[in-house]
């Protein structure tokens, strides 16, 4: 057994055809990647650097040099600014809208994934349904945005909180639904029969068996929803009209379009809608690679 | 074995499909009978005028630019996303000191509301202070006119959304390479096959799975590219960032014009689900 291993070690056949071009070659390669890496990192980091130095700078400090990444004068005024203008009521409205959105999408997905995975659909229905769903998916939200408006008039939740929670539904009920699919495949169906032979009914092994077992997918899941959620403008933008009632990426939006000079607000608001996000991103990463993995299954 | 009492599943699945439905099936089937009407907004009322919509979108202009807009802008921006994405899936393909740190630093601005990404570049964009012309002046070069010129303004925005999204691509193809048993690579090193042969011949066709899967996940989203445009243009100058999206949100919610705007979005919900048929053979279909 060793003695294969032995034989199967890399051998790198230039280093040994031109031992004395090695050395030299291999920092060469290295320098190049990590000039890549370099080139990356600040490609993608930098507008983010720069909307925190931003954030923290005397309004006429950025005019004259929008260059540096970091005030010269830190200020917190930007900020005050925003407490004053009712950021927190924003970022109340964002909260609740998000996480209400987010918990109706992972309940309902979460009973859908179920019996998805678990039971026998008539004519195969199951694929039909996963297969309709996969189109709400990928359709472009602005096609049902009309008659969505029509439909929240209706009903008298347009400009509404829980008229967004649920048109956000649009989104994040098939995400939830895809996303928990796999989840649910890996609880063990013996643990299940098992307890069903001791007769234990379909409320009793959901609570007690496949809610505990899935509970690191559900925990991921919960904060991609979450991140969807928050970040969601175009049904704000056409569903809410009372300027008390906006979420934060419409907030972010009139500040685009009506006072353009106010840079530092701007950032302001950036920083701090994005942050809790930017906070989770940590948490979420090593789910984020099991994600894309899991788009092919 | 499977469960198999009806009733059950009759009460799983039931909340789940009924918003759906509400949320999809109803709104299309409005789409449906709107795009073929001309539509009183005031009086709420409906009269069939049969293709009368679909002929006017064929003789207006700003949805043929609209359309033209949206799927160059897809395709290019897709396939820039996708390309960066390999690159940079190849160089995080291995362990170096401080790639803990620097996968987050990659994926940050994905976690960004796409408000707050085009804030950020509207300002970089700005004329006088911006960001990126400060820079061209201090390299010794010419100010850009970056959202003002109609030649460049649908490319600054896409420049944005490389910026949001290249980071999903490169997950999407790294979960591929990091899938790669580790034999195949040792295999290959025995062989001989190093840097861009051993790409080219071993690695991409062993993630082109996840490279098509990127690029199709991509061309979808960016074919409905809306708040960017929104925010940073407004589809101007001209009509040379109009995309569908916008298109319909102006008929729809500016002018009121729902037979038109229905008509649009038909159109539009064709072309989704073609992109989306591809989808579903290449990676649902195949799976059952």
């Amino acid at each position: 057994m060793s003695a294969i291993k032995q034989t199967s070690v890399p051998v790198f056949p230039d280093t040994v055809a031109a031992p004395f071009s090695g050395v030299s070659r291999l920092s060469a390669r290295t320098l190049g990647f990590y000039l890549a890496l370099g080139a990356a990192l600040t490609f993608f980091a930098l507008p983010i650097v720069w909307m925190a130095g931003i954030a923290f700078t005397p309004s006429g400090e950025y005019v004259s040099d929008s260059l540096s990444l970091l005030p010269a004068h830190p200020t917190l005024a930007h900020f005050e600014a925003l407490w004053r203008d009712g950021f927190p009521g924003r970022l109340a409205n964002t909260l609740i809208v998000a996480v209400g959105a987010t918990l109706l999408a992972l309940s309902l997905g979460f009973l859908a994934s179920y019996a998805l995975v678990r039971f026998r659909f008539p004519r195969r229905l199951d694929h039909t349904f996963l297969l309709l769903v996969l189109v709400i998916k990928m359709m472009p939200p602005i096609v049902v945005a009309i008659p969505l408006f029509q439909l929240l008039k209706g009903l008298g939740l347009l400009d509404s909180k829980l008229g967004l929670i649920l048109v956000y539904q649009v989104y994040t009920l098939p995400f939830c639904i895809w996303m928990l699919l796999s989840f649910v495949r890996d609880v063990p169906l013996s643990l299940e029969e098992a307890a069903s032979l001791e007769g234990a009914g379909l409320l009793r092994r959901l609570w007690h068996i496949v809610l505990p077992l899935c509970g690191p997918g559900l925990a991921a899941t919960f904060i991609f929803t979450l991140i969807m959620a928050w970040n969601e403008f175009l049904f704000a933008l056409l569903y809410l009209s009372t300027p008390s009632h906006f979420t934060l990426p419409l907030y972010v939006s009139n500040f685009i379009t009506e006072n353009e000079t106010f840079w530092g607000q701007l950032m302001g608001i950036g920083l701090l809608s994005s942050l809790p996000m930017l906070l989770m991103a940590g948490y979420v990463q090593r789910y984020l690679l099991r994600g894309f993995a899991m788009q092919m299954k | 074995m499977l469960f198999r009492s009806r009733l059950q599943l009759l009460l799983l699945m039931s909340p789940a499909t009924l918003l759906l439905a509400m949320l999809t099936l109803y709104p299309i089937s409005q789409i449906l009978i709107n795009a073929f009407s001309y539509v009183d907004y005031v009086g709420a009322e409906r009269q069939f005028v049969g293709l009368d919509n679909f002929v006017e979108l064929s003789e207006d202009w700003f949805f043929a630019g609209a359309i033209k807009n949206s799927l160059s802008f897809s395709v290019l921006a897709s396939l820039l996303q996708v390309g960066l994405g390999l690159a940079l899936a190849v160089l995080f393909d291995r362990q170096f000191t401080g790639r803990r740190f620097a996968l987050p630093v990659i994926i940050y601005p994905m976690m960004l509301s796409t408000l707050v990404c085009s804030a950020i570049w509207r300002a970089w964009y700005h004329y006088d202070f911006g960001f990126l012309n400060n820079a061209l002046l201090s390299l010794g070069l010419e100010p850009v006119q970056w959202l003002f010129d109609p030649d460049m303004a649908l490319f600054s925005v896409m420049l944005v959304d490389i910026w949001q999204w290249t980071p999903m691509a490169f997950l999407i193809i790294l979960a591929g390479l990091q899938s790669i048993p580790a034999d195949i690579k040792d295999a290959a090193l025995t062989d001989g096959a190093r840097g861009w042969r051993r790409f080219r011949h071993i690695t991409l066709p062993l993630i082109m799975p996840q490279v098509l899967l990127a690029l199709l996940l991509r061309s979808i989203d960016t074919f409905k590219l809306f708040d960017k445009v929104y925010a940073l243009t407004g589809g101007g100058p001209g009509n040379s960032t109009e995309t569908l999206s916008l298109f319909i949100y102006k008929q729809g919610f500016k002018f009121f014009n729902l037979g038109l705007a229905s008509a649009a979005a038909l159109l539009m919900l064709a072309i989704a689900c073609a992109l989306s048929a591809v989808y579903a053979w290449r990676y649902v279909g195949a799976k059952s």
